[in-house]
């Protein structure tokens, strides 16, 4: 599904056929800076527009601020200006992923929004050695179309937490 | 029935936050008495045009915060405050958002005052070590 479907849920991945040896691993990909990243399908629970944004006082560049969605707050995370430090200005009605990955939860903001891949599973391998925007990363996967470095979102946000400490 | 909290309303600089009208021990003038009393720069930013003050007392003294106005008392009742999500608190480098209330729609900030004017103390502690989650 490449498609956001209203404000709903993606749908869910599918069982693997009976009598296959392994399901296939199914993640959320976006695109950032012309590099593909995803996270794993379970933790994005819809893709909404973005309404008028609150800006936070001290925040760092990478949270916008927050805005309300069905009567939650929920913060605005640029993963471009985290990872890259190439941020995506947040324009109203942009799109953005709703990750839930306890005890987070956060509308990630990218450039684009690819939407869910299914890949097999011998073609999830681990990260390459820390550098770049490696530390933040729980594996690799190869689709059809190439690359996508999977996200770890405990480790996004311990990034997250120790480049917002003021110098 | 829910509870009602009373909410200040003040302006700092372009942006409108809230506190609990209960931390607030007076609205002062543009003097403040004494100086070293007088709290200008904080997490929330500086005043462009300091014209009222919020008596607040932190650390058993009395602090004043410098705002740009002060726009009035509103009752909130509990069920139009939400606390500040997970992900903000930790990682925005201060402990004084309290969290939002909800006021015409529009998510408003929460400031804890007295945990704001001691951030700004001389020999404070850093406010990401008072308030990060373990």
């Amino acid at each position: 599904m490449r498609e956001e479907r209203g404000s709903g849920a993606p749908d869910p991945a599918p069982r693997a056929p009976a009598g296959a040896a392994e399901p296939d691993a199914w993640y959320f990909s976006v695109r950032i800076a012309g590099g593909r990243y995803a996270l794993p399908a379970p933790l994005v629970t819809e893709v909404v527009r973005l309404g008028p944004l609150t800006r936070l006082p001290s925040s760092p560049s990478f949270l916008p601020g927050v805005f309300t969605h069905r009567g939650e707050i929920l913060p605005v995370l640029d993963l471009g200006e985290l990872l890259l430090r190439r941020g995506t200005p947040p324009r109203p009605g942009a799109r953005a992923a709703i990750v839930h990955a306890e005890p987070w939860r956060v509308a990630v903001l990218s450039d684009e929004i690819e939407g869910l891949i299914r890949v097999p599973r011998r073609r999830v391998g681990p990260p390459p050695a820390a550098q770049g925007a490696a530390e933040f990363l729980q594996a690799v996967v190869l689709d059809d179309v190439g690359d996508i470095a999977v996200l770890d979102m405990g480790r996004v946000v311990s990034v997250a937490r120790s480049r917002s400490v003021p110098s | 029935m829910s509870d009602v909290h009373e909410l200040v309303l003040f302006q700092l600089g372009a942006r409108v936050f809230a506190a609990r009208a209960a931390d607030v021990r007076r609205i002062a003038g543009p003097l403040v008495e004494h100086e070293d009393e007088a709290v200008g720069e904080t997490a929330l930013g500086r005043p462009w045009d300091p014209r009222r003050g919020l008596v607040v007392k932190a650390s058993g003294n009395e602090r004043t915060l410098l705002v740009d106005g002060v726009l009035g008392l509103k009752a909130v009742p509990e069920s139009d405050f939400q606390p500040l999500p997970r992900f903000v608190s930790d990682v925005l480098p201060t402990g004084a958002l309290a969290g939002f209330a909800m006021l015409d729609e529009v998510p408003t900030l929460v400031v804890d005052l007295p945990t704001l004017v001691r951030e700004g103390e001389p020999g404070a502690a850093g406010p990401r070590e008072e308030t990060r989650h373990a």
